[in-house]
């Protein structure tokens, strides 16, 4: 299935990019992300995820597959939460220029499996919408949490 | 864990329960009164209803820890001793149940929708009423029959409308 | 028998239990010590199992044991193969699988056994399921039936040379088609559908396995319809032991519809569990749990084809069809792929028929019997058809049926498909039909539709059902007190069995009923039994109950005779006595039986005991009984917003000699609910991974009290001919004729504004697209 979104982060677009690319702000950021550490080409990744009436703890891994600093981000990802379920996908995220910061555009080809298709495929699109909006909230809370630190 | 008093069937009984215990489980397994059915997971089916202080409950989507001191609990082995209620009398009558497992749902459902309807009932308020409730065997049409059949008996008038659905 | 007011349904025997909560279902029985299992289900539809980690789960509170494929192979234990192939109903030879209980190697569909967890409480044993870990190489899936059989598509069974298909079922006589298409007037094409679909019986599958280390002998406690034949499955192919080592009891059943007429993975999984902690062991499927790995109903692409004169006349059907057996040949999946096909022809004379069944191998769980079991789909097909003939021909849908109905002097009568009916009064139950249904009223329902702004439809359809497979036992015994047991080979959830049965052998020997004990569904109590699906037990249990209740009847003459004083050809019974003809002496029946048990005397020489066993059987290689009916139908649509519903049903059944009619008439509502839910809500929906993504009540819709309107049933009496009690099946007519009744009926209402096809369900949603473009293709 595919999942697109965009979100604005009020932070330039070179300064958004060094973040998106920051193992430590990720870990912190990405809801549910208990473990996250970076390997030759991504991450390996643990992740507690509740979707409708499936919760599981995914283990998994992102590799990068392409990345052009600071406008184009692609990643492909899978993970695997054992009778839950598992998900993978490859995802395209560009960087724009945008008033007052940068616009962030996803786009996401998911595939599902296991308890979480079929408890979850309805819930899908709109947990992962919930999610990205934490994940960017978080964003640029450490962002300006970071300015004002910076400022001070 | 933590203990709570109920009433369950007229009887008061001292239960030691998990924090995710459902009151179906306690009643299954603790009471051991089997009579209250589990047929899905997503509280849809209405097998597992029972009374809770005087309403009717999908007992699989209450948590036993969360209810509070002295709850009044009656589940199909308490609607009747000895003689049957008026309601399972008609449901027989009117073979209104066929392999019987939604039947205990069916029945404390059909005896709550009665005496909620002092004013009388027709068959189209009935088939309404029923919608928590899941039979897979009758095709609903005898377990109507049946509910407004208990309801006379109940003293309850039913009005011979037209169905219309 | 009819109810009367002299003799009114005063309720089934059975009912006081279900009323008041006492029914014994198997996830009520608790035995000393049990411990629960809890099982790892494959994620993905097709893949190569690398590994499965199950190192933590071994250490989780509760755990006793985790067992995987690797265990069963080591324990030696066998795999599953079908439960009969269409070889043995005359068809070809096919690719037959071998089912392993927990698979090890390749999962083929998504729902698979893996691993099991057996830990004291069944949350320990879940939560504990879930820490196991499986690395799996993902394969290609297939899910289509028809796309499997393209030369490029993944394959399941890689020594199947036959691709993905494994069997062809051919019947009719393609010449004979051929030279009638040639010279048709009129020839109509269509593709059509049957999505799989759920049994969905209310009570979800359940088994506790207990292994008896001091008999060396198992019992198994399972919901099932057949409790010998899941003895004979797991004894002989998976436990291989003796069939007498294994005891099988089916106590009360929540629901069957076919689900449980074969063994499932967790009934022989339970036992060898037992066996390898030493404790019982309890399985109880989690609804979503059995969504996900019950077998499931239909699943059929046919591509038709039929010819016809200007008149309405049929002259020829060609139809292939697509089955989706989903991963494995299994259970009782031949009946539906026959089905299908036989009954094509239905009520009407056809001409000639060329038609194919390819029951295809797909990643998708496997396909088995749901009532009906492939009658829906060919009636599904010969009605649709019969009314775009009607539609094309501007004839009326009662008229043209009339036209191509057999006539009742035809009788008995073959059809092209090799089915012979015996007796059948098709074109009468169309007329009763639509007195029943007030079919010339309709008109001005069809205006005060219209005057709310809604389009009325409505259908006639007539279907035939083929009734009682296989064969069957019964047995009747007398009681040292002179009361009786009956002990069935049936297996009575729901159908009212211990009723009915027991009312027969009260009349037939004047015990009152309650005095008579109906025993079923336990191998150790039952000698022997094909158990109950099909509509089979009216016919098959009754005709054997008959012949028990004669040669019981035969014993207790020898020893009358003796009592009386009499030559035992000069004895008649009759109202519970035995007496000596042109004499005043007699005897009760029940005293002759008494005499039985008495350990000396003159009597003792005629042994110990009386009882009698029937058995019985249909036609070898024919079904033997067509029950018959007639449904109307009518719906009204809004054409704004697709919304339907369906505001008159009526059904109008050839039952044969009614045994019960009130019983008979529940029958036929279940099954026209359950039909209704097939035409309009269910349907089991896969992705194109093969992941199920309808696989709880939030996304699977079942009929609910409100969606169902007030059924007009009744039932006509045409005996039949091919048993000695004249009954005809009940248990699936409902179930066969309401999908296409329904369906029909939308499209009569749409067809003038645009809408010439619909699949089902037809959904509130479907309808409404079909409604939009439909509009702006004008």
């Amino acid at each position: 299935m595919k999942l697109e979104g965009t979100f604005t982060v009020d932070r330039p677009r070179d300064e958004v990019w060094q973040v998106l690319n920051d193992a430590e702000v990720l870990r912190d950021a990405i809801p549910g992300c208990t473990a996250l550490e970076p390997t030759d080409d991504g991450y390996e990744a643990t992740v507690q995820l509740k979707v409708g009436p499936v919760k599981a703890k995914f283990s998994g891994t992102v590799t990068i597959k392409e990345a052009t600093a600071p406008d184009l981000l692609v990643l492909a990802g899978e993970g695997n939460g054992g009778v839950a379920g598992f998900a993978k996908g490859e995802a395209r995220v560009v960087l724009l220029d945008a008033p007052g910061g940068t616009e962030v555009a996803y786009e996401a080809e998911v595939s599902i499996g296991g308890k979480l298709a079929q408890l979850g495929s309805r819930l899908i699109a709109s947990t992962s919408r919930k999610l990205a909006d934490h994940f960017f909230t978080r964003l640029n809370e450490i962002m300006s949490g970071e300015q004002q630190r910076e400022a001070s | 864990m933590s203990e709570i008093t109920l009433r369950i069937n007229g009887k008061q009984r001292r239960v030691t329960v998990e924090g995710r215990t459902l009151l179906v489980d306690l009643i299954r397994d603790q009471m051991n009164l089997t009579g209250t059915h589990v047929g899905c997971d997503t509280s849809q089916c209405g097998a597992c209803v029972v009374k809770l202080d005087g309403d009717t409950v999908k007992s699989c989507t209450v948590l036993t820890a969360t209810l509070p001191e002295g709850t009044e609990i009656t589940t199909i082995e308490g609607v009747s001793t000895g003689d049957l209620h008026p309601m399972q009398e008609a449901f027989s009558k009117c073979h209104g149940l066929q392999c019987g497992f939604c039947t205990p749902g069916l029945v404390v459902t059909a005896i709550d929708i009665v005496e909620r309807s002092p004013d009388g009932l027709s068959a189209s308020q009935v088939r309404k009423a029923l919608k928590g409730n899941l039979c897979r065997c009758t095709g609903y049409q005898n377990i109507v029959a049946s509910v407004l059949e208990g309801a006379r008996a109940m003293g309850v008038q039913v009005t011979e409308e037209k169905e219309t659905v | 028998m009819k109810d009367t007011p002299e003799k009114p349904f005063k309720g089934r025997l059975e009912d006081r239990r279900f009323l008041t909560g006492k029914g014994r279902y198997v996830a009520d029985i608790t035995l000393a010590r049990q411990c629960y299992m809890g099982q790892v289900l494959s994620t993905h539809a097709h893949a190569r199992i690398l590994s499965v980690d199950t190192s933590e789960a071994e250490t989780m509170p509760g755990v006793i044991a985790v067992l995987t494929g690797a265990d069963c192979a080591a324990d030696g234990l066998g795999t599953v193969p079908p439960f009969f192939m269409p070889s043995l109903w005359g068809g070809p030879e096919g690719y037959a699988t071998q089912r392993k209980i927990l698979v090890d190697d390749r999962v083929r569909c998504v729902g698979e056994r893996i691993a099991i967890v057996i830990a004291e409480t069944a949350d320990d044993a879940r939560v504990a399921a879930e820490t196991i870990m499986v690395d799996y190489a993902p394969l290609p899936v297939v899910t289509d039936a028809r796309a499997a059989t393209e030369a490029d598509a993944p394959k399941l069974w890689d020594d199947n040379e036959n691709g993905n298909i494994s069997v062809s079922i051919p019947m009719g006589d393609k010449a004979a088609t051929e030279a009638a298409f040639a010279d048709a007037e009129v020839t109509i094409k269509r593709r059509l559908l049957s999505p799989r679909i759920a049994p969905f019986s209310l009570e979800p599958r359940v088994s506790v396995g207990n292994y008896d280390e001091a008999d060396d002998r198992y019992t198994l406690y399972t919901s099932s319809q057949d409790p010998h034949g899941v003895r004979s499955n797991i004894a002989r192919n998976v436990l291989k032991i003796a069939e007498s080592r294994l005891r099988v009891v089916s106590p009360d059943v929540g629901g069957g519809f076919g689900l449980k007429a074969h063994m499932h993975p967790e009934d022989a999984l339970v036992l060898w569990a037992s066996k390898h902690v030493g404790r019982p062991v309890k399985w109880l499927g989690t609804r979503s749990e059995c969504m996900l790995t019950d077998t499931q109903g239909r699943g059929q692409e046919i591509e038709v084809e039929i010819a016809a004169t200007k008149a309405g006349k049929l002259t020829a059907i060609r139809a292939e069809a697509w089955t989706n057996l989903g991963a494995y040949f299994w259970g009782t999946a031949t009946p539906p792929l026959f089905f299908a096909m036989q009954l094509i022809p239905n009520i009407y004379d056809v001409g000639a028929v060329d038609l194919t069944n390819h029951a295809v191998f797909t990643n998708l769980p496997p396909m088995s019997v749901y009532r009906g079991a492939g009658r829906p789909e060919a009636t599904y097909l010969a009605e649709r058809m019969m009314d775009e003939l009607a539609a094309e021909l501007g004839m009326d849908q009662a008229e043209i049926r009339k036209i191509n109905a057999i006539a009742p002097d035809a009788m008995p009568y073959t059809t092209a498909t090799g089915m012979t009916y015996d007796s059948g009064a098709f074109a009468d139950m169309i007329d009763a039909a639509a007195r029943v249904s007030d079919w010339s009223g309709y008109d001005a329902r069809a205006e005060e539709s219209r005057a709310k702004g809604r389009v009325r439809g409505r259908s006639l359809i007539s279907y035939v059902e083929v009734a009682g497979v296989m064969n069957e036992r019964m047995e009747i015994k007398f009681e040292p007190d002179g009361t009786v047991t009956i002990v069935a080979g049936t297996h009575s959830h729901g159908q009212g069995h211990a009723t009915v049965f027991s009312e027969m052998v009260a009349d037939w020997l004047s015990v009152p009923v309650e005095n008579i004990r109906y025993v079923q569904g336990d191998t150790d109590k039952v000698l022997i039994g094909r158990g109950t699906f099909a509509a089979r037990s009216s016919m098959l249990g009754g005709t054997a109950l008959l012949r028990a209740k004669d040669a019981l009847i035969e014993r207790a003459k020898l020893m009358a005779a003796i009592l009386l004083e009499a030559d035992k050809d000069s004895l008649d019974f009759a109202d519970g006595m035995f007496k000596v003809r042109d004499s005043n002496k007699a005897i009760a029946l029940t005293e002759v039986a008494k005499m039985y048990y008495i350990p000396a005397g003159p009597a003792n020489a005629l042994g110990l005991g009386l009882t009698g066993e029937g058995t019985s059987a249909g036609k070898p290689g024919a079904a033997p009984n067509y029950p018959n009916g007639t449904m109307v139908c009518e719906v009204e649509v809004d054409p704004r917003t697709g919304a339907l519903t369906v505001d008159r049903l009526a059904a109008l059944d050839d039952v044969g000699r009614i045994l019960n009619s009130t019983i008979c008439e529940g029958q036929i509502h279940g099954g026209i609910a359950q039909g209704m839910g097939q035409a309009l809500m269910e349907e089991m929906v896969f992705d194109e991974d093969g992941q199920l993504t309808s696989g709880s009540l939030m996304d699977y819709c079942l009929p609910r009290a409100e969606h169902m309107p007030d059924i007009a049933s009744e039932l006509s009496e045409v005996t039949c001919t091919t048993n000695p009690l004249g009954v005809k099946g009940i248990g699936e007519s409902g179930a066969i004729g309401a999908p296409v009744a329904i369906v029909n009926a939308v499209l009569d209402a749409v067809r003038p504004l645009g809408v010439a096809h619909i699949d089902m369900p037809v959904t509130q949603a479907k309808l409404w697209s079909a409604l939009r473009d439909a509009e702006a293709a004008q």
